[in-house]
């Protein structure tokens, strides 16, 4: 199996050589730490990032770079969108008409047909080793001095617990909230009042001081600190975590499952949320390929749309970067059962919001759709493309004490066509 | 089934399903998507993933293959005039589309802009006179021949229907859709008459959250009774195509299921059954993996098929002739083969 | 070369693998002249010789070392690491109370936990999680691969043997499979597998170097990570047609070659252990099979390079296996591994202490791989026995001047709720009377058996500590530091399961406290009870505004509890 060559794990910057040369001299070669001012920077203009995450391998061809009539190229047709030239597939008409507000990228070979390797690849920017995810850098950055909210939230039912922090702060770890339920354990205990809640949790807190006080290790006393508070900000948003939506937005939006989480994306994020991710399932159509997109592209389609129109009324758009990505994409060949295997060799994403030049198409596929014709990227140059976009520069290190590791793979580089 | 001049029988060369062998075997370079033979079984239609319908004579050889071109998309279902002068296709590209059967050099009569989004089905009258379509905007609509004017829209299904037939008395319509829901229609007044969902042709993945099922093919018996569908049971994992075939033979008298016939070790699905004149069921089934095709000659109520052909591949439409003496089979390699259904003379 | 490298008939080869892990002992070594019996005889203890090195290594060792933690620390210490949850009021107050010398009680403490039916089920936990690394799968279940790892410590197996089964189990027989459960519910997938057995057994993590030697580590080579999936190439996940069990077969042929995506060079390479010597196959096994590979049977070559895997692993030469056992039993008495990550061990991520790896590593050789021995002998060192560091001296140089935080694992925060809130005494009374109803006769002598009373706890209580586990256990396999979500805070603030367990009921906690008329008394039992310690005045004073402030004594005694049970004093061990 052929990998990325860019391998750069967090083993290399903890040589203890690399440990202590992540001092100024080995940082100046970097390109920088963030500096607690440019951290204010960014704070003070709030960004956030809403990801939606098409879970399986949507097919490209289905989507962002339908080749209609060719051999592979299956039974839909193509639409005009609201950018000259820029075509799609038929079964995204709601996206069609708003293409000028997002740009597509239909060149990325992430080099695996593996779900895990292409999801953590599109994730971490890198193909090995533990680094953070996109959710959990976004959050780290920009996440304002007192957050109202878990700093990223993974709307999502599915299982996967993912180290998405890696040597980030565990307050940056992704939270996941199913979406359709709100969190376990968010109302205070029935017998326990508000005022006894809150005098035991200041007898609590008062424990707690005099347990670190002047002692060693204060971060691991800090971390559990910041855990009981994420749960008072979850325990403050009950209302929001455990709304109904209302019926106007079940029309927009869709009564569907998704439909739902992206109601409450949209209310997370209008309520100061800085990095929200929705996932959707399922797009690994290995059978009826054709039949399942048009059921969860009918679904996506409106609701994305929705979503969209919704950040975008509220002023946010240009505050907020939007991905709608997948782990991979699908085969050219149809197989026998009207499906489409996995194929990380051409895969399409779309991209909107901060900091991004709406209306473009980076890249294209040849022909039949077989292979990256034109401008090759992988998700080492997308994962610089967000940062840049969102004013942080993935040249720098990571903002950790003791430790000297790139926030983007030094391999790569943003892909500049797509940023303002 | 429509109107087919019965001929004469043969005694010297009865029907011995066991016996079944191939007497044509026609090749095209893309997977097939379904097969019909004309009324009066001169020709072998297929339709393919590259768009088009193919035609060859089925005494002819490979040879007289002949281009259908004109649809934007797959057609997965055709169907003729009594007369067999009239072929009609339908068309993932929202049309039906009007041919000269027998031309030479075919081209459209005429593309009816007929649903919003695909074409799933095309079904023509005993006389004629009528075409009934359904398609992806939950519609089905009821079509004058020959002049392709919208007659009547049935509205009720609340996702896609996969087939729509006449009922031989030709006052009703027989639909069936993706969540297995059956459905009855008045063709005068166009209402609901009844519903029956038969929920064991159709799975929710709750893994990937899609719905499954819906009849690959569809049939009257002669008598009308009886209502045959092809399709699919106990949906396990839907985006791997993880099921067992099903034939459901549904009273149609009193709306409820007579015989449902399945094979719990074979995975994958059947994409087409025809009822044979002496009172069996021929089917075609389509595994999920592998290359093992069948044909399963099944007679009604028992468990199993009293006979089983292997194909080659997976089998991706069949049809026989009204004497039942021979079967049309395509298959997803781009064969299309015809089988005797008698002893090799 | 060790004799089992020699080339044996096949047939014998088996035969002798299988009888030389059944025999848990090495062949005595020859017998020693007088004198050196005499110098083996006088040899000093392993704790001070690790103390010795730990102060070379730092200077000023002696004036930034914090002293030596309390009674009441090492008692709650000792407690936690040995046997997995916290000691009760009472036993907390006689170990103080107890007049013998310190060094004295501290060891004869640490041989009575040793001793205890917990420490087995302390070291099932942590090795479980050691090597399986919280994987779901069900092909071995979890009940017969625990109580197979529990039972091996119980019995003190000799670690190099445990390890020696899990890697050369198959899954066909019955009563051997719990130790397939490695290569099994791990599906064999052969990438995943050569992987895990670098970062689990030896250290190290060779993920890069599938593709390329590794950029920048020199000492992780490309033909390191193919020398281990020699080993298991040629194996493959068998599904026996009756059992519908899975279990390995191996194919008696398959070469393993690489190219690196850097250089485009060729290298091919025979089953090797990093920078063990090649075992090449012996000739004439090429396809040669005891039972062929077929649908309906497993294929069982003549000669295995599956079962060379194991012999190789645990032979004298192999000192990466030793280092790295010592290093994660290091790291989890000490809070910190000598070389962390604790697979990522290298040349420029070495020790922190080299000469103390190398010390236990040797050690625990010649001491015949006891994990028992060893964790007794770092239990005893002063390392182990630091107060906490004050300030943050401990945090750049890892010195071992203080004490490092633990986070309390899943399971030890679960049992330790259990038993400070009453839910384990009142559990075992109530499975005591069941069994002395049913069995009146032998009953008495059953529930007083020490190995009884923690089975039975232990399988009553299961389903909460799985709760536990879903809620706080962390992603992977052992690791240090601390990580927590606002999941777990939930649990700890609102979660049913605690608010139930700090209801005064039937003399528990809450009830007995709840009973104590007299601030001071309440604020003894409380801070015994819970932190085993007694209040420092301070804390005296801060219990008794509460319950002054707090009219409903029901009320404040559980929220009292509760505080001082999510707080980081009792969340960490220290």
């Amino acid at each position: 199996m052929r990998r990325d060559t860019g391998c750069h794990r967090i083993d290399h910057a903890l040589s203890r050589r690399g440990f202590l040369a992540g001092t100024a001299a080995g940082a100046a070669a970097m390109g920088g730490v963030l500096t607690p001012a440019q951290a204010d920077q960014l704070q003070s203009g709030q960004k956030r990032l809403l990801q939606v995450f098409l879970q399986g391998g949507f097919s490209q061809f289905e989507t962002f770079d339908p080749k209609p009539g060719t051999k592979y190229g299956g039974p839909f047709r193509q639409i005009e969108t609201s950018v000259p030239g820029m075509m799609i597939c038929e079964l995204l008409p709601h996206m069609a008409t708003r293409m000028h507000k997002l740009s597509i990228i239909r060149s990325i070979n992430l080099r695996t047909n593996d779900h895990g390797k292409g999801r953590l690849f599109m994730e971490k920017g890198r193909n090995v080793g533990e680094f953070p995810y996109v959710g959990s850098v976004a959050a780290k950055y920009l996440a304002p001095p007192n957050p109202t909210l878990p700093t990223y939230l993974h709307i999502t039912t599915r299982g996967l617990s993912d180290n998405t922090n890696a040597f980030l702060e565990a307050q940056h770890a992704q939270m996941k909230l199913p979406g359709t339920k709100a969190p376990d354990n968010l109302a205070r205990p029935d017998k326990l009042t508000v005022e006894a809640a809150r005098r035991r949790a200041d007898f609590r807190a008062q424990l707690n001081e005099r347990f670190s006080g002047g002692k060693g290790q204060s971060a691991f006393t800090e971390t559990f600190d910041s855990s009981f508070e994420m749960a008072e900000r979850l325990m403050s948003q009950k209302g929001l975590l455990e709304a109904e939506p209302s019926g106007k937005d079940l029309e927009r939006y869709g009564s569907h499952p998704f439909g739902r989480r992206c109601v409450l994306a949209r209310n997370l994020l209008q309520n100061g949320a800085t990095v929200v991710k929705v996932t959707h399932h399922g797009y690994d159509t290995h059978a009826e390929n054709f039949n399942f997109h048009l059921e969860q592209l009918g679904e996506f389609d409106q609701t994305f749309c929705m979503l969209l129109d919704d950040i975008e009324a509220t002023g946010m758009l240009d505050s907020t970067l939007i991905m709608v990505y997948s782990e991979f994409g699908r085969t050219p060949k149809i197989n026998q059962r009207y499906g489409r295997d996995h194929w990380g060799a051409s895969v399409s994403m779309a991209l909107g919001g901060a900091g991004i030049k709406p209306g473009v198409t980076v890249g294209a596929t040849n022909k039949e759709g077989t292979e990256v014709s034109d401008r090759e990227v992988d998700a080492g140059h997308l994962f610089h493309t967000y940062f840049s976009a969102l004013g942080i520069d993935p040249t720098a290190d990571h903002n950790v004490p003791g430790k000297s590791i790139p926030i983007g793979d030094p391999a790569k580089s943003s892909i500049k066509e797509l940023l303002v | 089934m429509s109107n087919r001049p019965a001929p004469p029988p043969l005694p010297d060369d009865p029907i011995d399903v066991k016996q079944s062998h191939v007497v044509a075997e026609f090749q095209h370079d893309v997977a097939l998507t379904t097969c019909r033979l004309d009324p009066q079984a001169r020709f072998a239609f297929a339709g393919a993933e590259d768009f088009n319908v193919y035609r060859w004579s089925v005494d002819g050889g490979n040879e007289s293959k002949t281009v259908f071109s004109g649809h934007e998309s797959w057609v997965r279902c055709l169907d003729f005039s009594p007369d067999g002068e009239r072929l009609y296709t339908a068309g993932y590209d929202d049309r039906i589309g009007v041919w000269d059967t027998a031309a030479a050099k075919p081209k459209p009569l005429e593309m009816i802009e007929a649903h919003k989004g695909w074409v799933r089905w095309v079904k023509v009258n005993r006389d004629g006179t009528r075409l009934v379509s359904c398609g992806n905007d939950n519609l089905i609509k009821l079509w004058s021949l020959p002049d392709g004017k919208l007659i009547q829209e049935f509205r009720g299904h609340e996702r896609h229907p996969y087939a729509v037939l006449f009922h031989p008395d030709e006052q009703r319509l027989a639909s069936f859709d993706l969540m297995g829901n059956i459905k009855e229609w008045d063709i005068a007044s166009g209402k609901e008459l009844r519903s029956f969902e038969a929920k064991f042709m159709w799975g929710f993945d709750q893994k990937f959250r899609a719905d499954m099922g819906g009849a690959r093919d569809m049939i009257f018996s002669e008598d009308g009774k009886t209502l045959i569908v092809a399709g699919l049971t106990n949906v396990t994992n839907a985006f791997a195509g993880v099921h067992n075939p099903m034939i459901l033979l549904f009273n149609w008298e009193n709306f409820e299921p007579q015989h449902k016939l399945t094979d719990a070790s074979y995975k994958g699905m059947s994409w087409g059954v025809r009822t044979h004149p002496e009172g069996f069921l021929a089917a075609v089934g389509a595994p999920q993996g592998g290359s093992k095709g069948a044909i399963w000659f099944w007679k009604p109520g028992e468990e199993k098929p009293f006979h089983t052909v292997t194909l080659s591949h997976c089998g991706r439409g069949l049809d026989m002739t009204a004497d039942g003496r021979r079967i049309a089979v395509a298959q997803f390699d781009g064969l299309l083969k015809i089988y005797q259904l008698t002893r090799k003379s | 070369m060790s004799p089992r490298r020699s080339l044996f008939p096949a047939l014998l080869f088996v035969g002798f693998l299988t009888a030389t892990l059944q025999a848990d002992t090495r062949p005595a070594p020859p017998p020693l002249p007088e004198s050196q019996a005499a110098v083996k005889r006088v040899e000093p203890p392993l704790h001070p010789q690790i103390d010795q090195l730990i102060e070379a290594a730092t200077p000023n060792f002696r004036k930034i070392a914090a002293p030596l933690c309390s009674d009441a620390e090492f008692f709650r210490r000792a407690h936690l690491d040995l046997t997995g949850s916290v000691p009760t009021g009472e036993e907390t107050r006689a170990f103080l109370a107890d007049q013998t010398p310190t060094q004295e009680k501290r060891a004869a403490l640490i041989e009575l936990l040793l001793a205890s039916p917990r420490y087995a089920r302390r070291m099932q936990y942590v090795l479980d999680e050691m090597i399986m690394e919280r994987r779901a799968g069900s092909n071995v279940p979890d009940a017969e691969w625990q109580n197979w790892l529990r039972s091996s410590i119980r019995e003190n197996r000799r670690w190099d043997a445990v390890v020696a089964e899990i890697l050369a189990a198959d899954g066909a027989e019955d009563a051997k499979r719990p130790a397939a459960k490695f290569y099994l519910d791990r599906d064999f997938e052969v990438d995943v597998v050569t992987r895990d057995v670098g970062r689990i057994f030896l250290g190290v993590d060779l993920e890069c170097a599938q593709c390329h030697d590794h950029p920048s580590i020199d000492g992780y080579l490309q033909r390191h990570y193919y020398g281990i999936s020699a080993f298991l190439k040629r194996s493959y996940v068998f599904t026996d047609a009756k059992s519908k069990k899975k279990m390995l077969g191996e194919k008696a042929e398959g070469d393993v070659k690489f190219t690196s995506v850097f250089t485009s060079v060729e290298g091919m390479t025979n089953p090797r252990l990093l920078d063990l010597p090649q075992i090449p196959d012996p000739d004439g096994v090429e396809r040669a099979y005891l039972v062929k590979p077929e649908s309906k049977a497993r294929g069982i070559p003549q000669y295995s390079r599956r079962l060379q895997l194991p012999l190789s692993m645990i032979s004298d030469e192999n000192v990466d296996f030793r280092r790295n056992i010592v290093n994660r039993l290091w790291a989890v008495m000490m809070g910190r591994g000598l070389v962390e990550p604790l697979d990522v061990r290298h040349a420029d991520n070495p020790a922190t202490h080299p000469e103390v790896l190398s010390l236990l590593a040797d050690e625990l050789l010649r001491h015949e791989y006891d994990v028992r021995w060893l964790i007794r002998e770092l239990a005893l060192t002063k390392t182990y026995q630091r107060g906490r560091a004050a300030g943050d001296s401990n945090d750049e140089a890892h010195s071992y001047a203080g004490a490092y935080l633990k986070a309390l694992s899943p399971e030890q925060l679960a049992w330790s709720v259990m038993d400070v809130t009453g839910v384990s005494t009142q559990t075992l009374a109530a499975k005591k009377a069941e069994l002395l109803k049913k069995d009146p006769k032998s009953g008495e002598a059953k529930t007083a058996d020490p190995l009884w009373q923690e089975e039975t706890l232990h399988d009553a209580l299961k389903a909460n500590v799985d709760q536990f586990v879903t809620t706080f256990a962390g992603q992977g396999g052992q690791k240090t530091g601390f990580d927590s979500s606002a999941d777990q805070a939930l649990f700890l603030l609102n979660g049913a399961l605690i608010q139930k367990w700090l209801v005064p009921a039937n003399g528990n906690l809450t009830d007995r406290l709840r009973k104590l008329e007299a601030s001071a008394e309440f604020a003894e039992e409380l801070y015994m009870s819970v932190l085993n310690r007694a209040p420092g005045d301070e804390e005296v004073a801060a219990v008794t505004s509460y319950l002054e402030a707090v009219s409903d004594r029901d009320a404040a005694t559980q929220e009292l509890t509760w505080a001082l049970m999510t707080s980081a004093e009792f969340r960490f061990n220290h």
